[in-house]
């Protein structure tokens, strides 16, 4: 590709104005996933032990290169009544493992867990979330599976196959982890890994709240902070933990969501973790190999009133077309999902009323959360996955509901109004993760709930054009991960992470409206700006990283 | 408390009365009696004035004297048969009705002790027995009489508290029995169901209400916060709208449409709305925060004025911590960096005194 220069940013603004009015048919058909027999199995029991509330993730990325979106999906755990210590979670059955589904060209789905090697996820290890990142930079994703235990690394093989790689790399962890997500934080071209972990919670330590009669799961600040770990990649096919280095380990949170993005344009990532009833956590990352948490002062850490949120997923993506990545992130209900609106000089303002979401989220509990531009208009919507904590919920305030359905947003202009997913089933809804299934252009979703088979969400289309982006880097880490890439305007941080304990499609999507061709900009984690020019619309480029 | 304040009036009562009336042996015995009782001997006190009763089985001094001091000796079960027999011979007597009417209240015949107190005029503990006699709508009238007299009396207040909840009570429950289909008992109903969660119960109610007399004011009001915490706000707009039509001039009623506004996003309106409100009733806190918050994105120079008056306002509350949070975004987005790190230090400060457990 030949770095060209971009064409004057209101020709594209212009572009995306001309959008066509958007159709009064649901976005999304909601559907079976043909061939995945996969149930969540989080085993509630009657001394509600906090830790079955809380899977479990999914993932999107295509194992095996055939250039097919393929569905990983994490399994919890039998959970014994009452629960013993050490924890033996008894996964041998199958019923409990772990699943990888690898998508047909027909659309249809095979359960290739056992042939991929994935079928044993631990006994002592309760199933939460997943990653996906290239560590190693072989061109094929490795999967990183959090648990309450030991979590695991999966090395991809490259012929199908996985080996469980935990040992050699050093990334076992321990605790009760939640979220991860691969980034390079220190732009040296290989990927790191950032591990959230939720509670110091343990069999021993466990609580039961509610009423004697009634009891329900114990809320967060009954037990005590634990810190998240930042692996840095030694380049070797293992890691270091430099979470005590770093500055990461200092502040212990509730770290339930993590996502990546470059907040303030000084050329390297910053994380944020979504904390579960206390502040949020904001990384700055100083360039240097540590992190600044700056939260509070940068207008990131509390609702716009000034109250703690009970952080779950998170999403650092632009939403409003200023080039800068902004924050949505999901907390439980009688508080709404809470925006944080990136100002630029690295500070932020909660503009969660400002943007429509007072209105749409007030009286729900939100998990796994996806900023795409589902209807192709060039203004990035939002998909949110929802179901309370508590299963019995009702009985406790009967305006709230332990199983929702999704709460599908459209973009218009910057705010966001209430749209048709599709299905208004209601699930215990948790993880989430977002991509092309069909490569049609259109980004699907699929969603997990407690208790039941994940959810797809197959995106009907429509008129719109769009370009969908494949990064392959050189010098950066090969996934691309923490590159900037601009289309017509728009900007999108490459990244796998966010959500709920998920992972979604690596690609970059951008919906174009009615123009049908674009410029795109990349600036990669190394440094090298890539522009190219008049690309044509509908179709998927892969840009691989020039050599300056 | 306040049967410390009777056997002082007792003890005021002139020396004569005891030392004029009955033969002497009684007055002997009832000015020994005095003296054992001065000494602080109340044993030896009892025993002589129940024999000077005896002796002058006619007068009601002796037996006022033996029931006030088994009061002191907080024997109120030994107190009462004199007390009552010298109530008998002395109907119309101040004290031993006062006297009798504490005995017969701390033994809990509450019934029994009102027409003593009635007699005594003691409107305070009148009132504490009309409360334990459920007959509350009296005890409210004699309890706010007595606090007028004694306004720091904590037991005066905590009583006038229990009556006035109970009265509320008593009348939502009398309209419940009594006038069930009508628009206030349907109003009554829907307040139950709103204080117990049952939100959708509750509206239901409310609309019957409404339908039934859409020209009560509140009404629409109260089926608003229903909505509002359920988080429905374009609905609770709507019922905020038709309550500020009924209510122009209700400041309360401007405050909730504008919060309604606020939440739904719609935030020129709602800051209009907060402002009517703030005309109408300045200097309301909670007001001039959602009034800042409207304006905070569009207007931070106008967010920030309103926030100052919060500041000045609520110096050390959570709501001071609040505004202080806002104001630091505002202050941000005007490229104030200073003031706005300044408005964090004093968000923590207060936000850790606020916080912090009471001792």
């Amino acid at each position: 590709m030949m770095p060209i220069c971009l064409l004057p940013l209101f020709l594209a603004v212009s572009a995306i104005s001309q959008t066509p009015k958007p159709s009064p048919e649901p976005q999304f058909k909601f559907t079976p996933a043909q061939g995945i027999d996969f149930v969540l199995r989080n085993s509630p029991t009657s001394r509600k032990y906090l830790i079955e509330t809380m899977p479990g993730g999914v993932a999107l990325l295509d194992y095996n290169n055939d250039g097919l979106l393929d569905i990983f999906l994490v399994n919890a755990g039998r959970v014994a009544d009452p629960l013993r210590s050490p924890a033996n979670f008894d996964r041998h059955d199958p019923s409990y493992w772990n699943r990888l589904y690898r998508q047909n060209k027909d659309g249809t789905f095979t359960d290739v867990t056992v042939q991929a090697g994935l079928q044993n996820a631990g006994d002592t290890d309760y199933g939460m979330g997943v990653a996906v990142g290239d560590y190693d930079n072989d061109g094929f994703p490795d999967i990183y599976v959090t648990n309450f235990g030991r979590n695991i690394l999966y090395h991809n093989n490259g012929d199908g196959t996985f080996t469980d790689v935990t040992a050699k790399a050093g990334v076992a962890a321990g605790g009760w982890s939640a979220s991860a997500g691969f980034l390079d934080y220190d732009n040296d071209g290989r990927l790191d890994l950032f591990v959230t972990r939720y509670l110091d919670w343990t069999p021993e330590k466990s609580k039961t709240c509610g009423r004697i009669a009634e009891p329900m799961y114990c809320p967060p600040g009954e037990f005590a902070s634990t810190t998240s770990i930042l692996y840095h990649n030694r380049g070797d096919g293992t890691f270091e933990d430099v979470s005590a280095a770093s500055g990461i380990s200092a502040k212990p949170g509730h770290g339930l969501g993590v996502a990546f993005a470059d907040y303030d344009g000084d050329g390297f990532t910053d994380i944020f973790v979504a904390n579960d009833a206390i502040e949020q956590f904001l990384w700055h990352n100083n360039g240097n190999g540590t992190f600044t948490e700056v939260a509070l002062n940068s207008g990131a850490a509390l609702s716009s009133t000034g109250k703690k949120l009970s952080g779950m997923g998170v999403v650092f993506q632009d939403y409003d077309n200023d080039g800068l990545p902004d924050l949505i992130v999901t907390q439980l209900p009688h508080e709404p999902y809470v925006v944080f609106h990136n100002d630029g000089k690295g500070s932020f303002s909660a503009q969660e009323l400002e943007t429509g979401f007072g209105a749409l989220s007030g009286n729900v509990s939100g998990w796994g959360v996806g900023l795409e531009d589902f209807d192709n208009d060039g203004w990035k919507d939002v998909f949110i996955v929802q179901g309370h904590v508590f299963d019995n919920v009702r009985s406790y305030d009967s305006s709230l509901n332990y199983r929702e359905p999704p709460l599908f947003a459209l973009n218009r202009n910057g705010r966001f109004e209430k749209g048709d997913p599709g299905s208004d089933l209601p699930v215990a809804g948790r993880g989430a993760a977002f991509g092309d299934l069909n490569n049609d252009g259109w980004v699907d979703a699929v969603t997990t709930s407690l208790g039941e088979r994940p959810q797809l969400y197959l995106n009907r289309g429509g008129k719109s054009h769009w370009l969908t982006i494949t990064l392959r880097g050189k010098r950066s880490n090969r996934d691309g991960y923490g590159a900037r890439v601009q289309v017509n305007g728009q900007v999108r941080f490459a990244t796998a992470s966010g959500s709920y304990l998920s992972s979604s499609d690596k690609r970059l999507h951008f919906g174009l409206g009615s123009a049908d061709n674009c410029d795109v900009d990349v600036r990669w984690p190394s440094g090298i700006h890539q522009k190219l020019r008049a690309l044509k619309a509908d179709q998927f480029v892969t840009i691989e990283e020039s050599e300056q | 408390m306040i049967i410390r304040a009777a056997l002082l009036v007792y003890f005021l009562l002139p020396a004569q009365i005891a030392t004029s009336q009955g033969p002497p042996d009684a007055t002997k015995l009832l000015q020994s009696a005095t003296d054992a009782e001065t000494r602080g001997d109340l044993e030896q006190a009892i025993a002589d004035f129940r024999k000077a009763a005896e002796l002058t089985p006619s007068s009601s001094i002796a037996l006022l004297k033996l029931g006030a001091a088994c009061m002191r000796k907080h024997d109120y079960a030994a107190a009462i048969p004199p007390l009552k027999r010298a109530a008998e011979l002395s109907p119309d007597s101040l004290p031993v009705n006062q006297l009798l009417g504490y005995a017969l209240l701390s033994q809990g015949y509450a019934m029994e002790a009102i027409p003593h107190l009635e007699i005594a005029h003691d409107s305070g503990a009148l009132g504490i027995a009309q409360f334990q006699a459920d007959l509350y709508e009296e005890a409210v009238v004699n309890l706010k009489n007595a606090l007028a007299k004694s306004p720091a009396d904590t037991d005066l207040i905590y009583y006038l508290a229990k009556a006035a909840a109970a009265l509320s009570s008593e009348s939502s429950e009398r309209l419940l029995v009594k006038f069930p289909q009508t628009a206030r008992g349907h109003q009554v109903r829907g307040q139950s169901y709103y204080s117990a969660k049952m939100f959708s119960e509750a509206e239901k109610e409310f609309e019957t209400a409404i339908a039934l007399r859409s020209d009560l004011p509140g009404l629409h009001l109260e089926l608003g916060e229903i909505y509002a915490a359920s988080s429905q706000w374009t609905q609770a707009e709507g019922q905020f709208r038709s309550e500020a039509k009924m209510q122009p001039g209700n400041a309360e009623v401007a405050y909730r449409l504008g919060e309604a506004l606020l939440q739904a996003g719609k935030m020129k309106e709602a800051a209009e709305e907060l402002r009517r409100s703030d005309s109408l009733r300045p200097d309301m806190p909670e007001t001039l925060y959602a009034l800042g918050r409207a304006l905070a994105v569009s207007n931070p120079n106008a967010a920030e004025q309103v926030l100052d008056r919060v500041i000045a306002i609520e110096t050390r509350s959570p709501l001071a911590a609040q505004a202080y949070l806002l104001l630091a975004s505002t202050h941000r987005r005007q490229g104030k960096s200073d003031l706005a790190a300044r408005d964090i230090e004093e968000y923590k400060r207060i936000h850790n005194i606020t916080s912090r457990p009471e001792q």
